[in-house]
């Protein structure tokens, strides 16, 4: 009776394509939304590492000295964290796995000199809107210091204090502020965006 | 008068997915006693939470098992997220609640293959692999991911499924389900299965409350017990009845994951009619300072997932418990008394997951 039963079924597989695919022989079809592997449009990233701090199984490295950006494709477990956090959306998870491999694959990008003529290799859409990785930020008079800035800054690298009114003598105590650290700076630019009055700029 | 030898049984065996050790201590061919061991994949993710954000622990908390991974997830989601009284929109429950109930099918599915794997009947394996396979693909096309899908986060989830995605998904839960019904006939019509699985195992109602036994094994043996009773996600909104047996041998264990399959899918289909509009995540601000406890009903059964915060980026302590580890004094209790060929599917119908149970 057990023939009977499943019979249809086996019958069924037996005039059917198989269910398996010869992968990666047989090319697979991916889903929109897929995540395979990480890519960066290296010419808008501004290195600012936040990728780095918050990769949950550090695969990525950044190194400032030498303008790198480096993946380890073994480490990476696809979850898609760094591109969230990324200020400049430079980052993007693509359909495609990395090719099975017995080594251990590291990918590392690094980023062409700052002139315009864009020594990399197909970098049609290079960026004339990312922020120069060079340059000091600048706040102009328009400020309130009302700490936005200081609040969103991935370094802690701004201080801002305004005047306080005292409740008792009804007179303002303490001082403007608005300082820079330039150390430790990254000038990701998220300041510059999050600031209500625009007066910060990246000169 | 027979002789009693022990028999050594895994870590490495032909019906085990994961490693847990036996010794099967004889008598002729019947087992008179079985002493597990674990620690053979301890990974101590626990520990973890003092080294990873707490936003950031949800990834590694979703690697505690690859099987219940949304589960972990959403578990470890809502015990943060009660620890901070964040609300989770409605849209972004049912979403939780869709996939969630995919992965108790992909969880019961694969256990079936196993199963059969288990008595022998290659075919019947294949068969509940290829069908499972069509799960996955539903959760490559709304996540992103086949079996890890970092969708869950802290406050909802990431990415939305749109209604014509729903519709989709109902239709494909559809046309799977005379499949799932012809195979799942084998399964308990069978007479050579039955033969393996029938009377095999007897756990009755009385033992199962005494051992602390969940999931689909407490339910095998008559208790009513399914933490979605309490109504946490959209389970509070749907029609729900936990699939109870009586005879609480491996065949009644079997029946009531073959109910669960048919159950979950009436469930997604209820959800997806009743998808409410709106946010799928709230931002969270701020840092946990509290204490939660969040219990969830995994495709093994019920998981417990507490948090204690001190009000920095790293949570104090974290907990998980999950079914497996309830499970296995009923197993080991199952063992006393059966025959030797039996003891690969009384291990097997507790649905064994040490990956969990060790983290």
């Amino acid at each position: 009776m057990a023939i009977l039963k499943i019979g249809k079924m086996v019958m069924g597989s037996l005039f059917r394509k198989p269910a398996t695919l010869m992968y990666p022989v047989v090319p697979r079809k991916w889903q929109e939304r897929t995540r395979g592997h990480i890519e960066i449009v290296i010419e808008d990233c501004i290195l600012c590492g936040i990728c780095a701090k918050k990769c949950p199984t550090d695969a990525i490295t950044v190194a400032k000295d030498t303008k790198s950006w480096t993946i380890r494709r073994m480490q990476c477990i696809q979850c898609s964290c760094c591109v969230e956090v990324c200020p400049k959306k430079c980052l993007d998870n693509k359909n495609e796995y990395t090719i099975p491999s017995a080594e251990k694959l590291v990918d590392s990008f690094e980023k062409p000199a700052a002139e315009p003529a864009a020594a990399g290799a197909g970098a049609a859409a290079a960026a004339p809107a990312a922020a120069p990785a060079d340059g000091t930020l600048k706040c102009a008079d328009t400020c309130i210091y009302c700490g936005i800035c200081a609040k969103k800054c991935p370094q802690d690298a701004l201080t801002v204090s305004r005047k306080k009114k005292n409740a008792q003598t009804g007179e303002q105590e303490g001082e403007n502020i608005w300082s820079v650290n330039a150390e430790t700076c990254i000038l990701c630019g998220i300041c510059v965006e999050a600031c209500p009055k625009k007066s910060l700029a990246i000169e | 008068m027979s002789k009693r030898t022990i028999i050594p049984f895994g870590p490495q065996h032909p019906v085990l997915p994961e490693p847990v050790h036996l010794d099967l201590v004889i008598e002729d061919e019947r087992v008179v006693e079985a002493i597990p061991s674990i620690g053979y994949i301890h990974r101590g993710l626990e520990k973890l939470v003092e080294k990873r954000e707490f936003t950031e622990m949800v990834y590694v908390i979703e690697r505690i098992c690859g099987i219940c991974s949304f589960g972990h997830g959403w578990g470890y989601c809502k015990s943060v997220e009660g620890n901070m009284g964040i609300v989770v929109p409605d849209r972004a429950e049912f979403l939780r609640t869709i996939w969630h109930e995919l992965s108790r099918m992909h969880s019961h599915l694969l256990w079936l293959g196993l199963l059969a794997d288990g008595f022998g009947f290659e075919s019947l394996f294949m068969h509940s692999w290829r069908l499972r396979e069509t799960v996955l693909d539903i959760f490559e096309k709304t996540t992103g991911g086949r079996v890890i899908f970092s969708v869950c986060k802290l406050g909802g989830v990431r990415k939305d499924i749109d209604a014509d995605g729903l519709k989709e998904i109902v239709k494909l839960l559809a046309g799977m389900k005379a499949e799932i019904k012809e195979l799942t006939d084998v399964f308990l019509e069978d007479y050579s299965v039955k033969n393996r699985l029938v009377g095999v195992g007897v756990l009755s109602r009385d033992e199962a409350a005494e051992l602390c036994t969940v999931g689909p094994m407490a339910r095998a043996s008559g208790l009513r017990q399914d933490i979605r009773l309490d109504g946490h996600g959209a389970y509070a909104k749907l029609a729900f009845e936990p699939a109870v047996e009586e005879d609480g041998d491996c065949h009644a264990r079997c029946k009531v994951r073959v109910r669960e399959l048919f159950q979950s899918i009436d469930l997604i289909t209820q959800c997806a009619e009743s998808m409410p509009d709106g946010e799928i995540s709230v931002p969270v601000k701020g840092s946990p300072s509290g204490e939660f406890v969040a219990r969830m009903e995994q495709p093994r059964g019920e998981a417990y997932y507490y948090s204690i915060g001190n009000g920095s980026k790293f949570l104090e302590r974290m907990r998980v418990r999950t079914p497996t580890n309830m499970n296995i004094p009923a197993m080991v209790k199952t063992l006393q008394g059966c025959d030797l060929a039996d003891v690969p599917m009384l291990i097997l119908t507790i649905d064994p997951c040490i990956s969990c149970t060790e983290r």
